[in-house]
This record gives C-alpha cells, structure tokens and sequence, in this order.
C-alpha cells in the first residue's frame, strides 16, 4: 500500500479532494491509501519520516506565513526521491515548469468545480499506475547518487556505463536516454556497485548485464545500445583467463 | 673546487631558474600558487635542464669535437622546452586553454632569461676579482640567481595585485590573436640568445645589459599596451550588445502596450455585452461568459507577463540582457519561448560570469536551432536554492536526438564544421568543481540542466 497525503491549509478544499480520491482509488481498484489530510506541512513532514515510501503528495502551491510548497516539496523529495508530487493550485498561471523539471512534481490541480478536479485527479492517478508498472519489473537494486543536495535513486539495470573524464575527478553517467556529469570518484562507485559491475579500463564501469559484446581484438566493449567503452590490456587478460 | 659543490652550485641555478618562472608564470596568469605543481615542475624543470646538457654533449660535442657548446644554443633548446613544460603543467593545473597557458610560460621565461642576464652581468661587471674559487661562485652564481627569484617574486605579486591577467586572457578571445601573442613572445624570448648566437664576442657590460633592460620593459609595455587595446575592443564591443540587447527590451515592452491596448478594446466591447445581458437578468449567459473569459487575459497576456516577471528576477545584469535578447529571437523565430524565474537571481554565483553566459547561451542557441520546425516549444527554467542555482533548458525537436551520438565529440544535426558548441559547454561546466550537468528526454522535450553551486 502506498500512502496518500492531502496537505492544504483550507479545510474545505483538502475534505473536496480527499473526498474524490477516495472515489477514484475505488472505482480504479488502486493499490493507494490511506488517504491522510493535514493542515500543517511540518506535520506532514513528521508523518513521512514514520510511514512507508514512496507515497503521494497533493501539496497546496503555498502556505501563506509558513513555508512554500516547492520548499516543503523539496524536502519531501530528500526523503522520498520516487514519490509522486501533484500541486494543488488556486489560479492556472502558475509556474509549473519549475516544478516539473526540478522536483518531477507530476501534474497540478486547479482548485475550482468539482467535475474539472475529479478529471485532472483521474488523470493523475492513472499516470501514477502507468510509472509504478514500468518501475516493477526492475524492483531490484537502486545506486543513489548525491549532486550538491539533490539525491537520486537510480535503478541499477538502467545504468549503461560510468565513464571518468579529464582530471577534475568528473564522472559522465549513460543511463537509458539519459547523461549525468557530476563531480565523484569511478573507485567509489566499483566498491559501492560490486560483482555486478566490470572495471573493464582504469576510466570505464560498466554494467555487465548490459554488454552485448567484448570485443577482443578492437580492444572495445559493446553495449546492448551500440555504445562502446574500452577495454585495456589489463582486463583484457583478466576476462580471457575467465573464459 | 670538488664535484659534489659543482653539481650542486648548478643543481641551485636550475632549482631557482624553475622557481622563478613558475612564480611569474602564475603571476601573469593571476592564479594562486599550487604546491603539488611548483614542486613537480622544479623536479622535473631541473632534470630537463640536466638532459639537455648530456643530450648535447652526446650529440653537439661528439659531433664536431668541440669541447665548450654555445651557451646561445642550450638556452634556445632549454628555455623552450621548459616553457612547453612548464606551459602542460599550468593547463592541467589551472584547466586554462593550453595556449594561454603556453604563451604565460613563454613570456615568463623571457623576463626571467633576461633579468637572469642582467644580474650575472652587472654581478660581473662591480664585484671585484677574487681568487677564491667559492667566493667567486657564490657571487657569480648564487646572488643573481637568487636576486632572479625576488624578482620574480616581486613581478608575480604586482601582476597579481593589478589584475594583469584580464588583459593577458583578452589577448586570446580569437585564435589568430592568441597565435600572434604566442609567437612575439617567443621572439622576445629568443632575443638574446639569438643576439649572442650572431656575435658572440660582443663583450657584456653595463651598458649592454641596459639595453636588455630596457628590452624587457619595452618588451612588456608593448604586450601590456596590446592587452589593454584588446580590453578596452571587447567593452566597446559588450556595450554594442548590451545596446542592441535593451532595443530588444523596448521590443518586447512596445509589443505588451499595444497587445493591451488591443485587450482593453476588447473588454470593453465584451463588457457592453455583459451589461445587457446583466440587464436582461440572463444569469446562466453571464456563467457561461465567465467561464469563458476567466482564461481570455492569461492566454493573450499571460506568457508576455510571466517572462517580463522572470526577467526582473535575474539581478545579474548581463545574464538579464543575454535572456532578453534570446527570447527576441525566439519570438523572431516564431517559437514560443516559456521563462520562469521564480526567486531573485543572485549576482555571485559559483561560476564566473563570462563562463556561465557562454555555457547559458549555448544551451539557449542549441534549444533554438533543435526545436521542433512546425510548432517550436523552448522551456527556460531559473531557480535559485539555497545552495545552487539550477538552470534548465528544455526544447521539442522533429525527430528524437541519439542520447549515445550527443555524447560524441562534434554531433550535430546540422553537417560538418557545426556541433563545437555542445563539447565547449561541456569544458567550460567541467572547469568548476562541483557542478554537475544532466542531459535527458522527458515528454518529447529534450532537456538540459545545469546546477551551479553558490560560492
């Protein structure tokens, strides 16, 4: 089960929502709830530190005097780097963009007739189910990466390669569909990752259930996206005494 | 004298030669100095200088049976291979581009081969004859070339204090420039050994050696008097932009009047509508008017505002600028540009100024010319937290960019001689420690991000 928090500072708006959630996890048949509402964000801060994660947020835009929904969204990520985020607004020019790319917040709602909320919370849940069924086949081990106070919960099957480059111990990161460049050591990441990953040259970390093929005598390793790293003569030697 | 002073009275020379020259070197390029270099370039400096003695004596001696090489000859092969060094090392050390740093080498090898020359000649020209061979040395040798280090070490600080090194990297905004700088420097370099190589019986004296002098400050002036012309080129050229970049601001301005001048015609003429309907007592006609024009000023006004708004966030001034213009010509190039900047901008940020509008501008130009022909979509999101700055771009683009090929140095979209831009946005960002940069597709938009520690 996965909880669902409701934080907004009108009683009436969070009653409304709470209200169509609880329908439409019903008529969807989700593996959602309960479905929890609260008016302070700190306590909705203490009650995450207890309960399971991820979970997901309907967070107010602003709580006028405390803090702003993208602080307290940002703290919220901190601890829960998978939940879901959707905002709660009272007007539609908000800046959504912003949160969408920084926080991955999943979607808003517009504060207004019930018919247009019980739309866009639909809508909401349903993408929560689509991402939830993409991320089950590979429930298995995440590498965490922390850049400045951002910390990401990677899947381990979709890192392709970490790659050292220059001399200011920078990391390039291939992930499926994504590259990451952030300051950290490839030894780091051989000892954190262990056996499932291949030291195959002194600046390549590659995951070995994602090559396709070694290629020996062009010195190179080819992954299952076509990328190719290479292979120094130290480990050339180490993975032919293998075979 | 026994051998074991000899080596070490040269081994002292070279040891202070290389000193030298990374102090001044440092100097001209404005940088601190970095231990774990100076101690690598003195080793490494020394064993050069000892290779190039042996290697000479092998070849040039073996050769044509001389006994005593031409000290013009060694210093050539020297001094240029320790400036090519000493250069490598300061590329590393500091990540500047490698003929900027060569060039700051090469000058710096020409003052300290000069000033070097002019110490030992004026030491021979005063001290008096002695018959001591340990005394003779140590005035011969050891006092100049310890007076060539203080002087060095004098030059690098005022270098240092008068910022000498914004005008020295004017010197190589263009290529040809920076080439150009490259080679007078090593003119000025060879000078002397060359002068000595043509008549090598010229005897050295004080006025000789005043006429080095006055080279050195000749020399230097004529550098310095180019950097600060180029300087001052490039401010007349910035305040150009900044001009055009204000126009581009009234543009926009003009633009917003006369779309709310438009709007105000409207609404009047809806509201005239509304009161005879308000008249008629037609309740459900006025809900269903509301309903309709609650939206009507957000989508004609809306975007216009919100970019205004995001403009006035950015204090940094010529970011402020580089944003507007951007938009102008997005908006020139029919592509709907969205900015959101939702706290002030601050003006210290953890990368200098210079770098962080160049990497911005090729994140903007790159979203620009990728996104999508029909229906162009460019997404600009500033955010300043309280440890970083975080920059986002994010465009639509017709047909989905290769993620493995992006990475490779010199893809483009757009034929041969294109795609510098995302490999120098790649350098300028791996320069400052703790910035991380991601690149990834998220709802058929490409997206950049950068975050910026905040100093």
């Amino acid at each position: 089960m996965i909880p669902v928090y409701i934080c907004d500072d009108e009683q009436s708006v969070r009653q409304k929502i709470a209200k169509i959630l609880s329908e439409q996890i019903m008529i969807l048949d989700q593996d959602l709830g309960p479905v929890c509402t609260l008016e302070d964000p700190q306590e909705l801060l203490l009650q995450q530190k207890e309960n399971a994660v991820p979970a997901v947020y309907f967070l107010d835009i602003d709580f006028p005097g405390k803090i702003s929904g993208l602080e307290l969204a940002q703290k919220l990520r901190q601890y829960d780097p998978r939940g879901f985020i959707v905002f709660i607004t009272g007007h539609g020019d908000l800046a959504f963009e912003t949160f969408r790319l920084r926080l991955e917040a999943l979607d808003y709602i517009v504060k207004g007739d019930t018919a247009s909320m019980t739309v866009r919370i639909q809508k909401c849940l349903e993408s929560i189910q689509e991402r939830m069924q993409a991320q089950r086949p590979g429930q298995g081990n995440y590498c965490t990466i922390k850049i400045l106070d951002t910390v990401r919960h990677i899947p381990v099957e979709s890192i392709l390669y970490f790659e050292a480059i220059g001399y200011r111990h920078t990391l390039q990161l291939h992930l499926d569909g994504e590259l990451l460049e952030f300051n950290s050591s490839l030894d780091h990441f051989a000892e954190k990752l262990g056996e499932d990953f291949w030291r195959c040259h002194r600046s390549f970390l590659v995951n070995r259930s994602r090559i396709r093929a070694v290629h020996l005598k062009e010195q190179a390793v080819e992954l299952d996206n076509g990328e190719t790293c290479l292979l120094s003569r130290k480990a050339k030697s180490e993975y032919q005494a293998q075979c | 004298m026994s051998l074991a002073f000899r080596i070490f009275t040269v081994c002292y020379t070279f040891l202070f030669t290389a000193l030298s020259l990374f102090y001044i070197t440092t100097g001209i390029l404005g940088k601190k100095v970095r231990w774990g270099y100076l101690a690598a370039f003195c080793g490494s400096a020394v064993l050069l200088q000892w290779l190039v003695i042996l290697g000479q004596i092998l070849f040039y001696v073996e050769e044509t049976g001389q006994d005593i090489i031409p000290l013009p000859f060694y210093d050539i092969v020297c001094y240029t291979l320790t400036a090519l060094v000493l250069g490598w090392m300061m590329y590393r050390a500091f990540c500047l581009p490698l003929l900027h740093t060569v060039t700051a080498s090469v000058l710096g090898t020409f003052i300290i081969l000069t000033a070097g020359s002019v110490m030992s000649q004026a030491v021979d020209a005063y001290s008096p004859l002695f018959d001591r061979q340990h005394f003779l040395a140590f005035v011969r040798l050891y006092i100049p070339y310890t007076l060539c280090f203080a002087v060095a070490w004098v030059a690098a600080f005022i270098l240092r204090r008068s910022e000498f090194h914004r005008y020295f990297s004017a010197l190589f905004r263009s290529r040809a420039r920076g080439i150009l700088t490259l080679l007078v420097s090593y003119i000025l370099m060879c000078t002397l050994p060359v002068l000595q190589l043509i008549s090598p019986d010229t005897a050295p004296d004080v006025g000789y050696a005043m006429f080095f002098f006055a080279l050195i400050v000749a020399g230097l002036f004529l550098i310095q008097f180019a950097a600060m012309y180029a300087a001052g080129q490039d401010k007349i050229k910035a305040q150009e932009e900044t001009i055009l970049q204000q126009q581009a601001h009234m543009a926009l301005l003009e633009e917003l009047q006369q779309e709310i001048r438009a709007f105000r015609h409207d609404f009047t003429n809806l509201f005239s509508g509304l009161t005879l309907q308000a008249q008629e007592g037609d309740l459900e006609g006025i809900q269903e008017f509301m309903r309709k024009t609650s939206s009507y000023f957000d989508e004609k006004l809306g975007s216009e505002i919100a970019q205004m708004d995001g403009l006035n966030n950015i204090q940094m001034y010529p970011l402020r600028s580089l944003l507007t213009s951007k938009l102008a010509k997005m908006r020139q190039m029919q592509i709907k540009a969205v900015l959101e900047v939702l706290y002030p901008v601050r003006t210290e940020q953890g990368m200098d100024m210079e770098d962080l509008l160049r990497a911005a501008g090729i994140l903007l130009d790159n979203a620009m010319e990728a996104a999508s022909r029909k229906e162009g979509l460019v997404r600009v999101v500033l955010l300043q937290e309280e440890k970083e700055l975080y920059l986002a771009v994010a465009n639509n683009y017709d047909t989905a960019p290769d993620m493995a090929a992006l990475n490779r140095k010199g893809y483009t979209t757009k034929g041969s001689g294109h795609g510098t831009g995302l490999s120098s946005y790649r350098r300028i960002v791996s320069r400052y420690r703790g910035c991380a940069m991601r690149t990834y597709l998220k709802e058929n938009m490409l997206v950049q991000e950068l975050h910026i520690p905040v100093r």
